[in-house]
């Protein structure tokens, strides 16, 4: 038999036990338990304090005489208008001042805006042309250069001057025909005209003799398009240049 | 009741102070009844009346409209009858108690018959339980007026001490039991 623990005990004797009937039983079947329950009874019922003494009727009032001094009232709140107009205008204001702004931000924005960094599509394409032009023009020039000293220098060339004009052609097509539409005469005629040597030279026997190479120079007046070519790349550097000097001027 | 007190809070958070008189007037005896359980001195049982009341009014503007008064305010003259203890502990010496003998097994109980012997055993008696409780903690002391003299529930305590209930029940258990230390022996001596 599990006996009861002083908790137990505790809480049996202020009625607060959970299992009440079971501690009833147990305390009338164990006569321990029964015995102990019954000393702590005793112990606790002589455990009294004095009665409070009586208060008279005025008790309250004496108490409230004796603070009543200490005590501030609480503000009178003022009662608020129907509209609460003060409360109203401070939100609207509010609201005004918010609108505002926020139209001021939009037209600093607007006026202020800096250009893009990309620029228009326009630009961007411009800047594109310009430096696969250049890029176009130089690797031409290397192979007038080539094509040149080869024909001076040695008997019979074997360099790939013919596979370089063959991929330089292809280019050259299409850029003359842009430059074509962009109405750009002296650009278009050296084009043309490198693209006249360019056809030659990429339709030419692997190994130029120097004497194919003379040919090619006198019929075709490489060192004229040579010449032709340096001023145009020139040219096509500085407008380059320019464009990528606003750019940077645009991110700065 | 409840509903009134709400009413007259709310004048008295209005502006309103003379509707505090009698809030004071409504709960004033039962806060003096509990005071006095807990300090066992009139002087000090008025003390904590009116700090009860000086507090609940300038904290008033934070009391929850849907909370009950009664257990506010309780809370409060629990709070205000624990700084008059600490203060009276400190001001007086506990006096020496007979420790337990543990040799002593056997209980045996007071005869119920009055005469000079059993006088001078009930004044014993009572200046030992005065001691035993002032031996007790501020919480325990609390907890155990209001569940053994003020026959207030485990929540109830717990809600007027402002700790959880099942610490409310065990500083009422260590009460109980710190008094049984002390008390016994004077019932082996009986």
């Amino acid at each position: 038999m599990k006996h009861l623990t002083e908790e137990e005990f505790i809480e049996h004797y202020y009625g607060e036990d959970v299992y009440k009937a079971d501690a009833e039983m147990h305390l009338q079947a164990c006569n321990q338990c029964a015995q102990a329950y019954e000393e702590l009874g005793k112990l606790l019922g002589s455990v009294r304090t004095l009665d409070p003494p009586a208060r008279s009727p005025e008790y309250g009032a004496q108490i409230w005489q004796s603070i009543q001094g200490s005590l501030q009232p609480y503000p009178v709140k003022k009662k608020r208008g129907f509209f609460m107009w003060p409360q109203l205008a401070y939100a609207c204001a509010c609201l005004l001042f918010v609108a505002l702004a926020f139209l001021a931000g939009r037209f600093w924005e607007h006026t202020h805006r800096p250009p893009s960094i990309a620029g228009t599509p326009q630009q961007s394409r411009e800047r594109v042309v310009l430096f696969v032009l250049n890029n176009h023009l130089d690797r031409s020039e290397r192979l007038l250069v080539q094509l040149n000293h080869a024909g001076a220098e040695v008997e019979n060339t074997n360099l790939p001057l013919r596979l370089e004009a063959q991929q330089l052609l292809t280019d050259n097509q299409l850029y003359r025909q842009s430059v074509t539409q962009a109405n750009d005469p002296l650009l278009t005629a050296a084009l043309d005209h490198l693209e006249r040597v360019l056809l030659e030279v990429a339709n030419s026997p692997d190994e130029l003799s120097s004497a194919d190479v003379a040919r090619i120079e006198q019929e075709m007046n490489t060192q004229g398009l040579l010449f032709q070519i340096r001023v145009l790349r020139t040219k096509v550097s500085q407008q380059e240049k320019h464009s990528q000097a606003i750019r940077t001027g645009v991110t700065l | 009741m409840g509903n009134d007190d709400h009413v007259l809070i709310r004048q008295i958070l209005a502006g309103d102070k003379d509707a505090y008189g009698l809030l004071v007037a409504r709960h004033s005896v039962s806060i003096f009844r509990v005071a006095f359980r807990i300090t066992e001195n009139e002087a000090d049982a008025d003390e904590v009346v009116q700090e009860t009341f000086l507090r609940s009014y300038r904290n008033l503007g934070s009391f929850n409209a849907q909370a009950n008064f009664r257990t506010w305010i309780y809370r409060i003259a629990m709070n205000c009858a624990l700084d008059v203890l600490n203060k009276s502990k400190k001001l007086t010496t506990l006096p020496v108690a007979e420790e337990y003998d543990g040799e002593l097994s056997t209980v045996q109980l007071a005869d119920s018959a009055a005469g000079p012997d059993r006088l001078l055993l009930s004044q014993e008696i009572e200046a030992r339980r005065q001691a035993a409780m002032k031996k007790l903690t501020p919480t325990e002391h609390l907890a155990f007026v209001l569940r053994h003299m003020e026959d207030r529930s485990t929540e109830e305590i717990a809600t007027a001490l402002g700790i959880a209930p099942n610490s409310a029940k065990q500083a009422v258990f260590r009460a109980v039991q710190k008094l049984r230390q002390s008390l016994v022996p004077l019932w082996v001596k009986s």
